[in-house]
């Protein structure tokens, strides 16, 4: 990764929806420069605006103002994006909906196959290839998500509370596998959640949001030994790290997490 | 597999018991063949027809009428479903018109297709297509509005062309709602069909039917009117079997 040291740059940024009730402000403006191949965790309530900064990142929505670039060489699809829920086609098998971005992109059969098997392997999913969405569990779904997300190998992975909706021992495990998976590929990671402690866990940086308006309240730098692992979390660090971020959210009036 | 076993059975024995009604009222009760053929003699006349190959003709067109009605029927409800969810200033012009349309009843147009549209096929498959077009319409339109927005972000991630949205999320995502109306209009197809042929034309189930009656040959009607009754169950299977290989990841049906 010579090339940049700006994966994603994002210079003064907001966001402003128009309603009957007048005009809303769901981000105040942020600036913030990621570099490739860092793991970048965004924590904050509801309302703050962390999923409205990765629409704006991914393009699925529009700025009000400010500009976002992202290093990614023109690419059509520069972004992969896995939702809350996992959006899989429910009419397609596992290895169908994984090799979905590379079908619609006309890459042949036999390497679709491939590169979709081995995402299949690596989320986990080895001997579910022909199951539908419909009979694997939450988690399992999410999983084929992600995988689908990694197909057509973008540089840049935009996670919005990926694992809010499975339970808490299926989310430590998926944790340690996101990291593993990230650690394995290089990818520039966004991970929007409501757990600080996921959020101190994963991330190079967390960047902490506060509600009503929406706005970036500050950013902490994660000096926490890698791999990270159960010893992680035995860390005194780690755990002030957690504690500080609570009170970053406290303080701000911000919902209790 | 048992389970369908015993449905079979009780099928059966549930056509073997009209049967036997039938053959009574028939034999030992004597009513003259003219009300009430026997089971015999309207075997032997449907036998009689297809023998000839008189019956293959006459189903042959029925068949064909309803196919191509309800093929055109489906595609053009589809397509306008799909137009007034991607337009929806379309909607809003062709919403009175449709439904006017929608309500007036299409058996009363018969005799006016017949006058537009001639006494040959073209008039029949167009009385076809209007009663299959409006489920389908209705049962697409519900099912193109009603599709998941993450659906539509993940299509605008993935920057799929207009075709590539419709042919893989959208249309797949409306299928049920479109089976909802496609079986509803099969129904109606059948009606139709039989319909417009007693109406003109020297073809068909329907004009066997008027055929039979106004030359007093109660066995031939009795005959004709069975086959339309294996026509509908033949339709209903057909629709039953395509449901089942494209909505199967709905879950298992019967």
């Amino acid at each position: 990764m010579a090339q940049s040291e700006r994966m994603i740059d994002i210079v003064g940024v907001h966001k402003t929806f128009v309603s009957d009730h007048g005009t809303v402000t769901a981000l105040e403006p942020v600036s913030i420069t990621i570099k490739p191949g860092e793991f970048i965790s965004i924590v904050g309530p509801s309302g703050c605006g962390k999923s409205t900064l990765l629409r704006l990142i991914s393009g699925l929505d529009q700025a009000s103002g400010g500009t976002i670039t992202l290093d990614t060489a023109g690419r059509k699809r520069p972004v992969g994006f896995v939702f809350q829920e996992p959006v899989l086609l429910p009419w397609k098998t596992i290895i169908e909906n994984v090799r979905f971005p590379l079908d619609t992109a006309g890459v042949g059969r036999a390497q679709g196959d491939k590169i979709a098997l081995d995402l299949i392997k690596m989320v986990g999913l080895a001997g579910f290839e022909k199951a539908l969405p419909r009979q694997l569990s939450g988690g399992m779904r999410q999983r084929a998500a992600i995988a689908r997300s990694l197909s057509d190998d973008p540089p840049i992975l935009l996670m919005d509370e990926p694992f809010s909706a499975v339970d808490l021992m299926t989310r430590d495990t998926l944790n340690d596998e996101l990291l593993r998976i990230w650690q394995s590929t290089g990818k520039t990671i966004l991970l929007v959640t409501h757990s600080v402690d996921e959020a101190a866990y994963l991330a190079d940086r967390v960047m902490v949001m506060t509600a009503r308006p929406g706005k970036l309240k500050c950013i902490h730098d994660v000096d926490l030994a890698r791999p990270r692992g159960e010893k992680t979390k035995l860390d005194p660090a780690y755990h002030a790290l957690v504690a500080q971020l609570r009170r970053d959210l406290r303080i701000s009036g911000g919902e209790a997490h | 597999m048992a389970k369908r076993l015993a449905a079979w059975v009780d099928y059966a024995l549930a056509l073997i018991v009209l049967l036997a009604a039938w053959w009574f009222a028939t034999g030992p009760m004597e009513m003259p063949t003219y009300l009430l053929p026997s089971p015999l003699r309207t075997w032997n006349a449907l036998v009689g027809i297809a023998v000839t190959g008189e019956l293959w003709v006459h189903l042959g067109f029925t068949l064909q009428n309803i196919v191509l009605g309800l093929v055109f029927g489906c595609v053009a409800g589809i397509a306008l479903a799909y137009l007034m969810t991607r337009f929806p200033k379309l909607a809003v012009w062709l919403d009175g018109p449709l439904v006017i349309l929608q309500t007036a009843p299409k058996i009363a147009l018969a005799p006016l297709f017949v006058v537009w549209f001639g006494f040959g096929i073209l008039s029949k498959i167009i009385l076809i297509f209007s009663l299959v077009f409006f489920p389908v319409f209705i049962g697409a339109v519900s099912g193109f509005r009603s599709l998941d927005p993450k659906m539509k972000d993940l299509a605008k991630l993935l920057s799929l062309g207009t075709f590539q949205r419709f042919r893989q999320i959208e249309l797949p995502s409306a299928m049920p709602e479109i089976f909802v109306g496609l079986k509803i209009g099969a129904v109606q197809a059948l009606v139709g069909a039989v319909l417009a042929e007693w109406m003109s034309g020297k073809f068909g189930l329907g004009y066997l039917m008027t055929f039979a009656s106004a030359t007093y040959k109660t066995p031939l009607l009795f005959a004709a009117v069975l086959m339309t009754v294996v026509l509908g169950l033949l339709l209903h299977v057909m629709l039953t079997m395509l449901e089942n290989r494209l909505l199967s990841w709905k879950g298992a049906k019967k």
